[in-house]
């Protein structure tokens, strides 16, 4: 099989595919489409020869700055990496999501192991205050950007356990939270719909 | 093993210190003692064959406190019960390491949640709540806290 052509227009179905996702419009609304942007995806040997011409042009059209921020929002929305650890019960959905069934990996979504190769916390579960410190400690090890989502009542607001002696009612009082995730527990299309929505949050990331 | 032959397979010196040898359902028999003698009382206990210590739990009962250790023997196939009141504003008791080294956490767990202090322990730290933390949560005098009250207190104490 030849190596085609850089594509660099969409296919022809781009559009009905990305009609009903939330984030349908390009990064900057009112500027010069991206092109570059436009394509869900492209085969690996497709990709560089793409990428560099569809580069090259637009920093000769626009200059850098403009250019970096949706290129690595593109590239970090669609590899996110969450931190592959679990608290309570809520940890049982998280880990279903990445079975055959329901295949988060289908999004880019693969876990790690360690914070310092991951860019998404998940909070899967109740936190207590014993565990909190620690909580904080894997916070601060991811590198950035970096971004939380609190996944079930409990991690949202301490769920049913919110008035107990040990739990932190709500993981937002600790690390800062971009999306909150209810059901007790979220059933893994929730937790899919959850990382989906983020994913269009960093879509529209400006700095 | 009944707790008439039980109360006789103790040695005579622990007569001061023991309040009574009774019926307990569940466990071959409860002995309660006073909490002056309770290593000796651990040791015979042990002597005699109960040598797994399965739990530790204490007991607010409001004007005093009681700790009770279950206890496993392997030959007779039995728990016993052992049980000690002691008073609500000196909650002290001998530790039970030198005995049954498995008694740490659970006396850790006895202390950090009901308030009993255990001497001699050698590691008396919080099992399940954070360091510093101000409460004995199990008490029946532990109000539920607002979550922002509670927070506040953990973190400044
Ligand atoms: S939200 Fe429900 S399922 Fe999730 S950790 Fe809390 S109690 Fe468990």
């Amino acid at each position: 099989m030849t190596a085609t052509p850089a594509a660099v227009a969409p296919p022809k179905n781009a559009s009905k595919v990305e009609s009903h996702r939330a984030d349908a419009e390009l990064p900057m609304a009112g500027e010069p489409a991206v092109p570059f942007l436009e394509i869900e995806a492209l085969r690996a040997r497709e990709f560089i020869p793409a990428a560099k011409e569809a580069l090259t042009d637009l920093i000769a059209e626009q200059g850098q700055s403009k250019l970096i921020r949706p290129v690595f929002n593109w590239a970090g929305r669609n590899s996110l990496f969450p931190l592959h650890w679990g608290l309570a019960c809520c940890a049982i959905e998280f880990a279903a999501a990445f079975g055959a069934r329901w295949d988060a990996e289908r999004f880019g979504v693969v876990p790690r192991s360690s914070p310092r190769q991951s860019d998404l916390m998940i909070v899967n579960g109740t936190v207590t205050w014993k565990v909190a410190h620690k909580l904080i400690t894997l916070y601060e090890q991811m590198p950035e950007p970096k971004w939380v989502i609190a996944m079930g009542n409990c991690a949202t607001g301490g769920g049913p356990f919110r008035t107990a002696y040990s739990v932190v009612p709500g993981v937002d009082k600790l690390v800062p939270v971009d999306v909150y995730i209810a059901g007790c527990p979220p059933r893994p299309e929730a937790m899919l719909d959850g990382i989906l929505l983020l994913e269009t949050l960093i879509r529209e990331r400006k700095e | 093993m009944k707790p008439e032959d039980l109360a006789r397979s103790l040695p005579p010196v622990l007569a001061p210190v023991l309040l009574g040898v009774e019926a307990f359902p569940g466990f071959a028999a409860r002995v309660r003692f006073r909490r002056e003698g309770a290593l000796d009382v651990f040791r015979a206990i042990h002597d005699l064959g109960f040598t797994h210590l399965a739990m530790i739990g204490g007991i607010d009962w409001v004007d005093h406190r009681e700790v009770i250790y279950t206890v496993w023997s392997d030959e007779a196939r039995t728990y016993l019960l052992l049980s000690t009141d002691v008073p609500a504003d000196d909650p002290r008791v001998e530790s039970a390491v030198p005995v049954w080294p498995s008694a740490n956490w659970h006396e850790r767990e006895a202390w950090e949640l009901v308030g009993i202090t255990f001497d001699h322990h050698p590691d008396l730290r919080h099992l399940l709540t954070p360091d510093g933390y101000a409460f004995h949560p199990l008490l029946r005098s532990f109000k539920i806290h607002e979550p922002e009250e509670l927070e506040v207190k953990t973190r400044h104490v």
